[in-house]
């Protein structure tokens, strides 16, 4: 009789999931993951609701994401009511989504995943002897925020982002007071490149099947939004086609959806975005990528910590960019008038975990059909297949140790677990 | 204070914004000399859902049964129990949906996929446990989270908010949106304390905040403003419930304005 080694609630991720790992003496028998939230519902809620009350709603899928979730749902019935943004519309909004990265990837790295690297058991703790980590998680995380604020209403669940462009835009010196401090930022973002390149990558979830899944972005810049997937084996399609390349199927043992291609499990996140676009990088980022090349491995997630400290950079000096050519384009009208029509719309863009699904068909203004997928339920799959590996290779270990090593690879693909949406617990 | 306040921040079923926000305030890091984390998942490894707690948090809304024992083990630990957010304070988004029958929403997601899964309709905490204090908001401002803190450690309470948003709309000068743009805005029966943020942006308020407490939100009066603009009951009572879906009073008092007529 064995009992199992459970981390009952993974610590330092977004949601409640924990680890389930069975072992005997030939080794390890079996590992879930358990989802241990109750279900929202969110695509049966809003079916027969008015489009804007339901886009409102969308975001409360997930707080560290909630601007994908806004953006992605409002591309999704744009197309749906056939409307297209003005270019400088669409060049906000990636802003806006930008912002959400940035705080986003600042959080998981300084707080959820530096921790165990230093021996800490939570971030606030390592104030004392890290106080430059702390001070610059806060700085990267606060201009994050600040672009939310100004483009989104608020960091959480942006209210300004609507149909057919923004409720209000920020004044022209607001865009300045951002650029200034993205400019501040930087330096900041490079040395979190700098420090995360020295954290170990763990060979023991070495896996050179690896596939990943990325959008090919829009005009050939590195970014969010696009109207192909790329697929790290060479395949391409286009995003109306996800169902027949992005299989869910409800595993009765994960209590949540998941997601395979060509039957095998895949990964999204920003290790998944460098792997299919790298070539599309420019400016300090393509330096560093440059140099850390090594580091971007394919075959292992936790290169997905490495990832996201690259993309800081990147977003950092991307969204200077577009303000540099919305200001050349000021004043900028924040929103055109849509007429809700009947139609079906798919939109799949780049969230900070990877990708994001939504499709929405719209009828009489109202929802009549929603599907969303989120990047950790497509996830969940090849997170347990690396938890899997991780314990083969330490299951004889001090349990404690184990379960340290297991949570680490799981923080390593940044698990959104409230994003699971369809998830429900035994 | 000599001693720490010993501090819990409990997650049911949500988006963990509120426990975000709470995160996300430059001010937490000084809230450490002052205070010990007994259970906070989301920054602390070392939490355990069974240590003795002076205040809990709790964000989310009650969905499972486990959430409803966890509730009543967090109230029986807790000297004081402060629920966070729309979730908690209200149901939450997931509320919406309670007009439809469970099994409804089931087929909907999951199809005819076997889960041995027992779901609930999302509950309010207080349906369950006595809540001492609610702080309001989808998710809450820092503020309301700095208030409430900065008064528990000077052994005081918080002072809940009892006018609506248009207060603080007026006094920011925002035209206003139900009467100037004809929008149904949910200002005037919402909970202000957010400084009017969405009206603010030309967005009309969606009532994340909650409806007024102490029998002042007027569901009737803004129902029959909504009707002169030609809004249904249907729509009223749906834009209402986004909300509010748990709310006793609301289907009443709009049923009033329908049955009476003008």
């Amino acid at each position: 009789m064995y009992i199992p080694i459970t981390v009952d609630h993974i610590a330092r991720v977004e949601g409640k999931g924990g680890i389930e790992i069975v072992t005997s003496d030939e080794g390890v028998k079996e590992v879930k993951l358990n989802i241990i939230e109750g279900p929202r519902f969110f695509e049966a809620i809003t079916i027969g609701k008015k489009l804007e009350e339901a886009l409102a709603i969308y975001p409360r899928v997930c707080s560290f994401c909630s601007a994908s979730h806004k953006l992605t749902a409002l591309e999704s019935a744009e197309k749906a009511i056939g409307f297209t943004p003005r270019p400088e519309i669409q060049d906000l909004r990636e802003l806006l989504y930008m912002g959400d990265t940035i705080e986003s990837h600042a959080l998981h790295l300084y707080l959820l995943v530096l921790p165990d690297y230093l021996g800490y058991s939570n971030p606030l703790a390592m104030v004392d002897k890290y106080k430059r980590e702390i001070e610059y998680a806060m700085a990267l995380k606060n201009i994050g925020s600040k672009i939310m604020d100004y483009l989104g209403s608020r960091a959480i669940h942006q209210e300004n982002a609507v149909l057919g462009g923004f409720g209000k835009l920020p004044t022209k010196t607001q865009f300045e007071e951002l650029k200034r401090e993205l400019k501040e930022a930087l330096p900041l973002a490079e040395y979190t490149v700098e420090l995360f390149s020295k954290l170990e990558q763990y060979e023991e979830v070495t896996d050179d099947e690896m596939v990943h899944m990325a959008v090919k972005p829009r005009n050939d810049v590195y970014g969010i939004y696009g109207d192909y997937i790329k697929v790290s084996d060479g395949f391409e399609f286009p995003v109306e086609d996800y169902k027949k390349h992005i299989v869910e199927k409800v595993v009765e043992h994960s209590f949540a959806k998941h997601s395979f291609y060509k039957g095998r499990p895949f990964m999204v996140g920003a290790i998944s975005r460098i792997v299919n676009n790298a070539d599309l990088l420019y400016g300090k980022a393509k330096e560093l990528y440059t140099q850390y090349k090594d580091l971007l491995r394919y075959n292992n997630c936790f290169a997905n910590n490495f990832a996201q400290a690259i993309e800081l950079v990147y977003f950092i000096e991307r969204a200077i960019d577009i303000i540099d050519d919305t200001l050349a384009k000021w004043p900028v009208k924040e929103r055109d008038e849509v007429e809700l029509k009947d139609g079906f719309g798919v939109s799949i863009t780049e969230a900070p975990r990877g990708l994001l699904v939504y499709a929405l068909e719209v009828k009489d203004g109202r929802v009549n059909y929603a599907d969303i997928i989120t990047p950790t339920a497509m996830n969940l799959a090849i997170m347990e297949r690396h938890v899997r590996m991780m314990a083969e290779n330490h299951w004889q270990d001090d349990p404690e140790r184990l379960k340290l090593l297991a949570e680490m690879t799981v923080r390593a693909y940044d698990p959104c677990i409230s994003c699971s949406v369809h998830v429900v617990r035994l | 204070m000599s001693e720490k306040v010993r501090i819990g921040f409990y997650a049911l079923t949500s988006c963990y914004g509120c426990q975000l926000q709470m995160a996300m305030m430059d001010e937490i890091l000084h809230l450490l000399d002052k205070a010990e984390i007994e259970c906070w998942f989301m920054v602390e490894r070392d939490s355990d859902e069974d240590r003795e707690v002076d205040i809990a948090f709790i964000e989310g809304s009650v969905s499972t049964q486990e959430e409803v024992e966890l509730v009543k083990k967090i109230r029986e630990k807790a000297k004081i129990v402060v629920a966070v957010g729309a979730c908690a304070t209200q149901g939450g988004v997931q509320s919406w949906g309670k007009d439809k029958e469970l099994s409804e929403l089931w087929k909907t997601v999951y199809g005819d996929a076997h889960v041995k899964f027992e779901p609930k309709m999302a509950e309010p905490v207080e349906k369950y446990i006595k809540v001492d204090y609610k702080l309001y908001g989808c998710p809450p401002e820092k503020k309301d989270f700095l208030y409430a803190l900065g008064t528990f450690l000077v052994g005081s309470w918080p002072e809940d908010i009892d006018y609506p948003v248009c207060v603080e709309c007026r006094l920011r000068g925002n035209p206003c949106i139900l009467i100037e743009k004809g929008e149904p805005c949910l200002g005037p029966v919402t909970v202000a304390g957010c400084d009017a943020r969405c009206p603010g942006f030309n967005v009309a308020c969606i009532g994340c905040r909650g409806a007024v407490g102490y029998d002042v939100a007027w569901f009737d009066s803004l129902a029959l403003e909504f009707k002169k603009k030609g809004l249904t009951k249907e729509e009223i009572l749906e834009r209402m419930k986004i909300f509010n879906a748990h709310n006793p009073k609301l289907e009443e008092m709009v049923n009033k304005i329908f049955e009476e007529g003008e």
